[in-house]
C-alpha cells in the first residue's frame, strides 16, 4: 500500500511527487502518457503582468491560486526547482526577484522567469551584434524570422546530415560531431558579438555542450527555444522524473484510469485500464495533477465541463454561450478560467473527500495565458498541496 | 483510440528511439496516425520505411490522447510484409525458435560453428548482423531437467526461448525462487510467444505459435493456475497481442490470468522478509528498464524487491531503448541505428557509475553488456545471490551470476 498516489506527471504532479517522497513518503505517480511539459520552452514563467513577476500579484483575482498558495509559497517553489536543477547537468538561472526576456525561434521576445542555464544569455541579446547558427534541412527553425524582425543579425547553416532536433542532439552528444562542428564554426567569419543556436545542443549535457563550444569560438553562446519537438522542455521533464526516482518513487506509465474507489469520505485505490488485467493501486492520499484540457484533466462537452477521474465539480464561467470568444488564443478568454475550485487545504470545494488534493493547471480561475504563471502555478501549487497532505499523513 | 484523436503534439516523435538515429524513419507521428490517413486496405503498401519502427512502443505509451500509435504502426509493418517479399533475415529470425530449438539440441557444435567465419557470411548473406555474436546456445535447456517443483500455490512458468535455450540458469533461478516462496511451479511444453515473428511482419507464423500456447495456457488456468512471465516482450506479447492483434481464442482469459514474476512474488517475498531485510548484497546497480517492461504499465516490480535487500543501491534507467529490441538489431539494415542506441543507452549505464547493470529482458542485456562493457544480470540472478548471503537461508547462490558478483567484489576490495 503507498502512501500517496500522484495521478499526472506533469510539472505539478512531479513536485508534489519528488516533495513527497523526498519527505520519506512511499509515492506513485500514475501518467497517461508524457506531460505537456515536454513541448514547452523549458523556462519558468511565473507571472507577467508588467514590470518583476510579484507586481502583478496583488492584481490577481482572490481565487487564483497563486492567491491561496501566497507570496511565500511561490517561491519555494521556485527554490525547490532551482535546487533540483542545480544538482542536475542543468542548473537553472534567475530569481523571482525580476522578469527576463529570451528570444524565440520568430524573432520575438517572451518574457519568463527561470530559464536554463543554455538560455541565459538571451536576456540582453539585442544589444549587441546576433549571429544565428541553424542547419541545412532543420525544419520548423527559420533563422530569418529571426533576422528580418532584428536589425543587427546575420545568420549561417551547417550541413549536420541530418535535419530534426532530436538527431542533432543526439549527433551533438558525440565529441567527434562536436569538434567537426566547433572547426567550422571558427572558421567562419562572424562579427564581433553573441551566437546564438537553435535547442539542440544534446539532450543529457547541454550546458557542458555549450560551454565546450563557447570556450573554443571565445563567444557567448544561448540557446533558442524550438517548436515541438523541444529538447528543454524533455531535458526539464526528465530531470525532475529523475529526480523522483531516486527518491524511491515508482512510475505507472502510460494508462489511464479506469475507475477510482471511494469509500466515505476516503478515495481508497485507483483501477488503471490495462491490456489484461487494470492494475489497481492503492494509496493512503491522493493527489489529482491531471492539468487543464489540452492533457485530459478537463473535458468539455456541449453542454458543461467535466473532470473524468473523480467527477469533481467544475467551476464554470457561466453558460456555455458565455465563454465562446472567437479567437481562442486571446488573452483572457473566458475557458480559461474553468477548473476545480479548491479549499486553503487545497482540497476540492465542496467535495467530502478527506484525502484528495489537487493542483497544476486543473485549478480554477488560473487563466495561464493571461498571467503567463504555466510552471511557476505548477510548481507553486504542487508544493503546497504535497504539503497539505504531508500534514495529513504524518 | 485511433488516428483521428492524434492531435499532432510530437511528444511520441520526442520519445522515438529510432527516429533520432536513423533518418530514413520519419518518426512515428508520421509512420503512425499521419500516414494512416493515407492508407486503404485494397492498395498495395508503398512505405517500405516502416519497417524501421523497432515496435518498442515507447510512443504509444508517451501518447497523452490514448492513440495507438505502436499497434497502428505494427499493422502498416504485417500489410506490408504480406504483400511484399521479405529478407531471408526476416524468415529466419520469424522462425527463431525453431533454430533455437534446433541449436540448443546441437548445443556444442552450434556454438562453435557460429564462430566459424564460414557461418558469418553466410548469414551475412541472409542479411544477420556481425555486430553482436549470437547468444549461445545450451544443451541442458529448460525442456530439459526438472520442470515441476515445490507446493502451494498453481504457478505456470512462460519462460520465452531465450531463458529456454540460451540462459536456462536463470530459468531454474525463477523456478527455484517461486518453488522456495510457496509455489508450484510447472514448466509445460511451451513454443515462442510469436514476437520475433510479429516484429518481422508475418502475422500467420505469429498466431500459429501463439495458438500452440493459448491452447496449453487456458488449459491450465481453467485448472486454477496462474501464469507468470520473466521474459517482458513475451510478457507483454501475452498480455497486449493474445487477446489484440492475434486475436487467439482464450487470449482475453490468459491476459487476465498473467502476471510478471516479480510482481507476483513481491508480496510472497514481503512476506518471506517478515519486514525485515530480505537478504544482503553489497552491489550498485543500473537497472535498465526494458521498453516492454514500461509499456506493460505496471511499474517496475523488481526495483521494489531490490528495496527489500540490504547494501544494494539501484539508479533505474528508463529513459533509453537499448536498440536490440529482439531480432530487430540482428538485422543487417538495422547494424547502424542499433549500435548507435546502444552507445546511448550503455553510455546511461556508465555514467551511474554502478557495478554492474541489471535488466529484465535477454536482448537488452546482450546488448548492453556488449556496449557498456560490463556484465549484465537478470533481477533473478541478484535477488537469488542476495537471499543466499542470509545466514538463516541456506540456499546456495550459483552459477554465472555468483562468479561475476565475486569479481565485482575483490575489485571493489581492492580498489
Amino acid at each position: 500500500m503507498l502512501d500517496v498516489v500522484v495521478i499526472g506527471g506533469g510539472m505539478s504532479g512531479l513536485t508534489a511527487a519528488i516533495h513527497l517522497a523526498g519527505a520519506g513518503l512511499k509515492t506513485a505517480i500514475i501518467s497517461r502518457g508524457d506531460p505537456v511539459c515536454c513541448l514547452s520552452t523549458g523556462c519558468i514563467d511565473v507571472l507577467d503582468l508588467g514590470g518583476r513577476p510579484m507586481d502583478g500579484y496583488g492584481a490577481l483575482p482572490e481565487g487564483h491560486p497563486y492567491r491561496l498558495v501566497g507570496k511565500r509559497g511561490i517561491e519555494d517553489g521556485l527554490r525547490m526547482l532551482k535546487d533540483i536543477m542545480a544538482s542536475s547537468p542543468i542548473p537553472y538561472t534567475g530569481t523571482i526577484r525580476a522578469n527576463r526576456e529570451i528570444l524565440t525561434p520568430i524573432g520575438t521576445f517572451k518574457t519568463t522567469c527561470l530559464v536554463p542555464r543554455t538560455m541565459e544569455a538571451s536576456q540582453g541579446c539585442r544589444d549587441e551584434y546576433l549571429h544565428v547558427i541553424s542547419f541545412a534541412g532543420l525544419k520548423d527553425f527559420y533563422p530569418s524570422y529571426i533576422t528580418s524582425r532584428l536589425p543587427d543579425t546575420g545568420f549561417s547553416l551547417f550541413d549536420a546530415g541530418c535535419s530534426s532536433t532530436l538527431a542533432l542532439a543526439a549527433r551533438f552528444e558525440e565529441q567527434g560531431f562536436l569538434d567537426e562542428f566547433c572547426s567550422w564554426l571558427s572558421s567562419i567569419e562572424i562579427p564581433p558579438g553573441r551566437v546564438a543556436i537553435p535547442a539542440v545542443l544534446g539532450l543529457k549535457n547541454p550546458v557542458a555542450v555549450m560551454e565546450e563550444i563557447s570556450s573554443r569560438i571565445g563567444r557567448t553562446l544561448f540557446e533558442i527555444p524550438t517548436l515541438p519537438p523541444s529538447l528543454p522542455g524533455m531535458r526539464l521533464f526528465r530531470t525532475l522524473k529523475t529526480a523522483f526516482q531516486e527518491r524511491g518513487g515508482e512510475v505507472y506509465w502510460g494508462n489511464p484510469i479506469s475507475s477510482v474507489e471511494i469509500r466515505g469520505a476516503t478515495v481508497e485505490a485507483v483501477t488503471l485500464a490495462a491490456s489484461g488485467r487494470p492494475t489497481r493501486v492503492q494509496g493512503r492520499a491522493f493527489i489529482l495533477a491531471t492539468g487543464s484540457f489540452v492533457s485530459g484533466g478537463l473535458y468539455a462537452t456541449r453542454e458543461s465541463v467535466r473532470e473524468p477521474v473523480f467527477n469533481l465539480a467544475v467551476r464554470v464561467p457561466g453558460a456555455r454561450k458565455d465563454w465562446f470568444l472567437h479567437d481562442f488564443f486571446m488573452p483572457g478568454h473566458p475557458i480559461e478560467g474553468a477548473g476545480i475550485e479548491v479549499d486553503a487545504s487545497f482540497r476540492p470545494a465542496g467535495s467530502s473527500l478527506e484525502n484528495l488534493f489537487v493542483c497544476g493547471s486543473i485549478l480554477a480561475n488560473s487563466e495561464i495565458m493571461k498571467n503567463r504563471c504555466g510552471h511557476g502555478m505548477a510548481l507553486a501549487t504542487g508544493l503546497k498541496a504535497a504539503r497539505q497532505c504531508e500534514r495529513m499523513l504524518v | 483510440m485511433t488516428f483521428e484523436h492524434c492531435t499532432r503534439c510530437t511528444i511520441c516523435v520526442e520519445n522515438c528511439p529510432v527516429y533520432k538515429v536513423e533518418p530514413r524513419f520519419p518518426g512515428p507521428k508520421q509512420a503512425g496516425p499521419d500516414a494512416q490517413r493515407f492508407r486503404l486496405d485494397p492498395e498495395k503498401s508503398v512505405d517500405e520505411w516502416v519497417k524501421y519502427c523497432c515496435q518498442c512502443r515507447r510512443c504509444q505509451v508517451s501518447c497523452p490522447y490514448g492513440v495507438d500509435v505502436a499497434d497502428i504502426i505494427l499493422k502498416a509493418q504485417l500489410k506490408y510484409g504480406r504483400e511484399h517479399l521479405s529478407p531471408l533475415a526476416a524468415h529466419l529470425f520469424a522462425n527463431a525458435y525453431h533454430f533455437n530449438k534446433l541449436g540448443s539440441t546441437l548445443a556444442p557444435l552450434a556454438n562453435r560453428a557460429s564462430d566459424w567465419p564460414l557461418t558469418k557470411s553466410v548469414l551475412g548473406l541472409f542479411g544477420v548482423s556481425r555486430e553482436l555474436d549470437l547468444p549461445e546456445f545450451r544443451f541442458v535447456n529448460l525442456e530439459r531437467g526438472r520442470r515441476r517443483m515445490g507446493r502451494g500455490r498453481k504457478v505456470v512458468f512462460f519462460t520465452g526461448c531465450h531463458l529456454a535455450f540460451n540462459r536456462p540458469d536463470i530459468g531454474r533461478k525463477v523456478r527455484d525462487l517461486l518453488a522456495s516462496t510457496g509455489c508450484r511451479v510447472v514448466m509445460p511444453a511451451q513454443t515462442c510467444c510469436g514476437l520475433p515473428a510479429l516484429g518481422n511482419g508475418d502475422l500467420d507464423i505469429a498466431r500459429k505459435f501463439a495458438l500452440k500456447n493459448a491452447a496449453m495456457l487456458t488449459r491450465y488456468i481453467d485448472k486454477g493456475f496462474d501464469v507468470v512471465y520473466a521474459c517482458t516482450s513475451c510478457g507483454l506479447t501475452l498480455m497486449h497481442d493474445y487477446p489484440g492483434i492475434l486475436d487467439v481464442p482464450g487470449g482475453r482469459k490468459i491476459a487476465e490470468n498473467t502476471y510478471n514474476v516479480y510482481a507476483y512474488l513481491f508480496p510472497l517475498l514481503q512476506a518471506e522478509a517478515e519486514g525485515g531485510p530480505l537478504g544482503t548484497l553489497e552491489l550498485s546497480l543500473a537497472y535498465h528498464i526494458p521498453c516492454h517492461l514500461r509499456a506493460l504499465g505496471i511499474g517496475y516490480p523488481a526495483a521494489r524487491i531490490f528495496e527489500m535487500i540490504e547494501g544494494l543501491t539501484c539508479s533505474i534507467l528508463d529513459d533509453n531503448c537499448c536498440g536490440l529490441a529482439g531480432t530487430y538489431g540482428f538485422k543487417k539494415r538495422n547494424q547502424e541505428t542499433s549500435r548507435r542506441l546502444g552507445l546511448i543507452a550503455a553510455q546511461a549505464v556508465r555514467d551511474t557509475g554502478a557495478d554492474t547493470v541489471v535488466a529484465d529482458c535477454g536482448a537488452c542485456r546482450m546488448q548492453l553488456s556488449h556496449y557498456a562493457l560490463m556484465p549484465a544480470l537478470d533481477p533473478a540472478e541478484i535477488i537469488t545471490q542476495a537471499m543466499a548471503n542470509t545466514p538463516k537461508r541456506s540456499r546456495a547462490g550459483s552459477g554465472i551470476a555468483q562468479k561475476i558478483l565475486q569479481t565485482i567484489q575483490m575489485k571493489r576490495r581492492s580498489a
